[in-house]
């Protein structure tokens, strides 16, 4: 399977570090969700990949291969301000840019249509895209960038400003596509909703990588944490003592635990079943919120 | 009358800047289908039975879109329509003012051969023609001169009869007339009276004043040629001035939308540039060659001077001038709408870029006003800022030879050349720059994409 590969990138805007080494893989048939704050650098790191940002130094390769212009027209994007001719007419403007990435006239005015009926705004074709709401020209925005069925998808921001339709339709064609073998990268600090459509995430700040892998991974990573009611004993005295385990927190009835890594877990399990009758023994996730403040530190 | 072409000019662009603000402040409505539009869409049938090639590569298909998108507007169909009229207007007036006068009817009663040659030599003097219809007596020719059938009667050498009285300010071809005829008749009969012979009589009558001689020379007449290098320039001046606004302006919005983000992901910087250039200068072309040929068939078919001797030359030369001068200009104007993210930008920027436009078209007015082509001409004309207006004023003079033209050619070709290299220098560097200015030192160092 072929894979989108930033290797070492590089950028600086004079005395301001933009990208610092930037290493991380999209592989094909995933969504990836590109996370940071503000300023990270999710922004440059996506025009880096179509050539519209001048590189100090590494690579971006497709297929092993460093990408250049006609691998590009293999690629969709979708800017974070909305590229589109304001006074271009909806269809006119799709069918333009699929055949500016190769398609010819009849498969791009097929393909216009097909997208524009997907994304539910084939009744605006003929419309000017200012006259269109911003959800609507989001979802002309998101079929130019899948007109010409492209095997890479970056898209920045793609989520903002949506209405949770809008995020439904919008989340479903990215999983879609990446079911269908292409490489989704896309941006967002809706952290829940890149929880719900991506498979894994990277997080970048200051240029540089500082989390990555599956959303399971990263939610199941670190200390165990586990969430146990046991009857008779609110206050969660029986696991006080236990080694190995912290408690971390006692909330209703319910007590959080931290576990050492060398714990095993069936030794609590076994512990809180000799304090009483066991309602809840759960082993929690982290939220992909938690993830993000704790490897960007803030 | 010399400000005519000024003021026209000065109308055409206030209309197009007008039309410019409403379309931009304009809530989107879903758009009209317009006689472009229609003629696109039926165009669409036959580019697919050719098999929809793309002959110009992305630039080709970025041209494309610009001829469409700028046929379709509304100010393209507002400002063709308006400068129609005013050619329609510059080629029809003039055949008015100088269209053969309707002959005056003129009623004779008792007459005779000399007083037929009086009359007619007085219609003569009055700058119109007579038709002489004798009348058997005054009361028939008063009657068919209340009809209407006469304009006036002439009996003998009496009186002459009108309908109305004649007002001092009355400048008709009849008060002309009857004013010079009254007077020659009254002048006859003092001859008579005083007892002059016939041939005393004629040479008194045929006395001419004495010559005026200026020591400077007089302005002649405006030639066919003149005339047509006059209305040239002007087409120059208001089709640069509208396509090299669009030129800026289109690459601004580009700009400012980002659309220019997703075009560059895909197409060449330079391949967009020379696409927009491209299909701008298509339509300035079109339009130009229409108003042309619109000119050429109406001075035609309404007898106007302006088909005659080296006027089509002078059509040629204007027309290869609004090429060349969009050629040179637009890479400038291009290049500048790059640096731009908002309108006033673009006010500041456009004001500059205008000025060797503006001073090229003034001075070249000025020199067909006066009837000869002064030193200063004859220097821009050879300045490819100034030469698609100078060279054209100098053909419409006859005051150059074809070598002379064909250098200026070659100018004007090769700083285009590196105009452009420059103009796609700055345009890579700062079409997707914004907040921030591109520095000399950046431009320089700038890589090719």
């Amino acid at each position: 399977m072929a894979d989108l590969e930033l290797d070492g990138l590089s950028c600086r805007f004079g005395a301001v570090v933009a990208l610092d080494g930037l290493t991380f893989t999209v592989p094909s048939g995933h969504v990836v969700g590109f996370l940071g704050p503000n300023g990270a650098g999710k922004t440059t790191t996506m025009r880096a990949i179509f050539g519209l940002t001048d590189l100090d130094g590494g690579t971006v390769r497709w297929e092993g291969v460093p990408v250049g212009p006609a691998t590009r027209r293999r690629f969709g994007y979708m800017p974070e301000e909305r590229g589109l001719y304001p006074n271009m007419l909806v269809a006119d403007q799709v069918e333009y840019l699929g055949r500016l990435h190769g398609l010819d006239g009849r498969s791009a005015a097929r393909a216009t249509r097909r997208w524009l009926e997907r994304l539910e705004v084939a009744d605006r074709a003929r419309s000017k895209v200012e006259s269109l709401s911003h959800g609507n020209q989001q979802r002309v925005q998101l079929a130019a960038a899948l007109v010409h069925d492209p095997e890479v998808l970056v898209l920045d921001e793609p989520l903002a400003g949506l209405d949770p339709a809008g995020i439904d339709t919008i989340g479903e064609v990215l999983v879609e596509q990446a079911r269908s073998g292409r490489c989704v990268l896309f941006s967002s600090h809706q952290l829940d909703l890149v929880e719900n459509v991506c498979e894994s995430v990277a997080i970048i700040d200051h240029g540089r990588l500082v989390a990555s892998g599956s959303v399971d991974e990263l939610a199941t990573s670190g200390p165990r944490r586990l969430a146990v009611r046991v009857e008779g004993d609110r206050q969660g005295r029986w696991a006080r003592d236990l080694p190995g385990v912290s408690l971390s927190e006692v909330d209703g009835g319910e007590v959080r635990l931290v576990l050492d890594a060398a714990t095993d877990s069936d030794v609590v399990l076994d512990a809180a079943r000799a304090a009483g009758h066991v309602t809840q023994f759960v082993f929690e996730r982290r939220r992909l919120s938690e993830v993000f403040r704790e490897a960007v530190g803030r | 009358m010399k400000a005519l072409p000024l003021v026209v000019a000065a109308l055409v662009v206030a209309t197009i800047v007008r039309l410019r603000r409403r379309r931009g402040g304009r809530g989107g409505a879903a758009a009209r289908p317009s006689p472009f539009a229609a003629l696109w869409e039926g165009s669409r049938t036959l580019r697919a039975h050719l098999g929809d090639r793309r002959l110009l590569g992305d630039m080709g298909l970025v041209a494309g879109r610009e001829v469409r998108e700028r046929l379709r507007g509304r100010v393209f169909r507002v400002v063709t329509a308006i400068l129609f009229l005013v050619v329609a207007a510059a080629v029809v007036i003039p055949t008015v003012h100088t269209g053969a006068p309707r002959a005056t009817r003129v009623g004779v009663v008792a007459g005779s051969p000399a007083l037929d040659a009086e009359l007619h030599a007085a219609a003569t003097s009055a700058g119109t023609a007579a038709r002489l219809v004798g009348e058997p007596g005054i009361g028939v020719a008063r009657t068919a001169l209340g009809e209407g059938r006469l304009d006036v009667v002439v009996e003998g050498s009496q009186r002459l009869v009108v309908l109305d009285p004649i007002a001092a300010t009355d400048t008709s071809a009849t008060a002309r007339f009857v004013r010079v005829a009254a007077s020659a008749l009254g002048l006859a009969r003092a001859f008579a009276r005083a007892g002059l012979t016939p041939t005393q009589a004629v040479t008194v009558a045929r006395a001419r004043p004495l010559p005026i001689q200026s020591i400077h020379p007089g302005k002649h007449a405006r030639t066919a040629s003149e005339t047509t290098a006059l209305l040239g320039v002007v087409l120059v001046f208001i089709v640069l001035t509208q396509y090299l606004t669009w030129t800026l302006m289109g690459v601004m919005e580009e700009k400012a939308s980002r659309v220019v983000e997703v075009l560059l992901a895909t197409v060449r910087p330079v391949q967009l540039l020379a696409g927009k250039v491209v299909g701008i200068g298509v339509v300035a072309l079109v339009q130009a060659v229409a108003l042309v040929a619109f000119a050429l068939v109406l001075a035609k078919a309404v007898g106007s001077n302006l088909v005659h001797g080296e006027a089509p030359v002078v059509v040629v030369a204007t027309l290869v001038w609004l090429v060349l001068g969009y050629a040179f200009y637009s890479w400038v104007y291009a290049a500048a709408g790059s640096l731009a993210e908002r309108q006033d930008q673009v006010q500041s920027l456009a004001l500059p870029l205008s000025a060797p436009l503006i001073f090229g078209y003034i001075v070249s007015l000025t020199s067909v006003g006066s009837g000869s082509a002064s030193l200063l001409v004859k220097v821009l004309a050879y300045l490819p800022p100034t030469a698609p207006f100078a060279m054209p004023t100098l053909v419409g003079f006859g005051d150059v030879v074809w070598w002379q033209f064909g250098a200026s050619v070659a100018v004007t070709l090769l700083s285009t050349l590196v105009v452009a290299q420059l103009a796609a220098r700055v345009y890579r560097t700062a079409v997707l720059r914004t907040g921030s200015r591109v520095r000399l030192r950046e431009l320089r160092s700038s890589s090719p994409r």
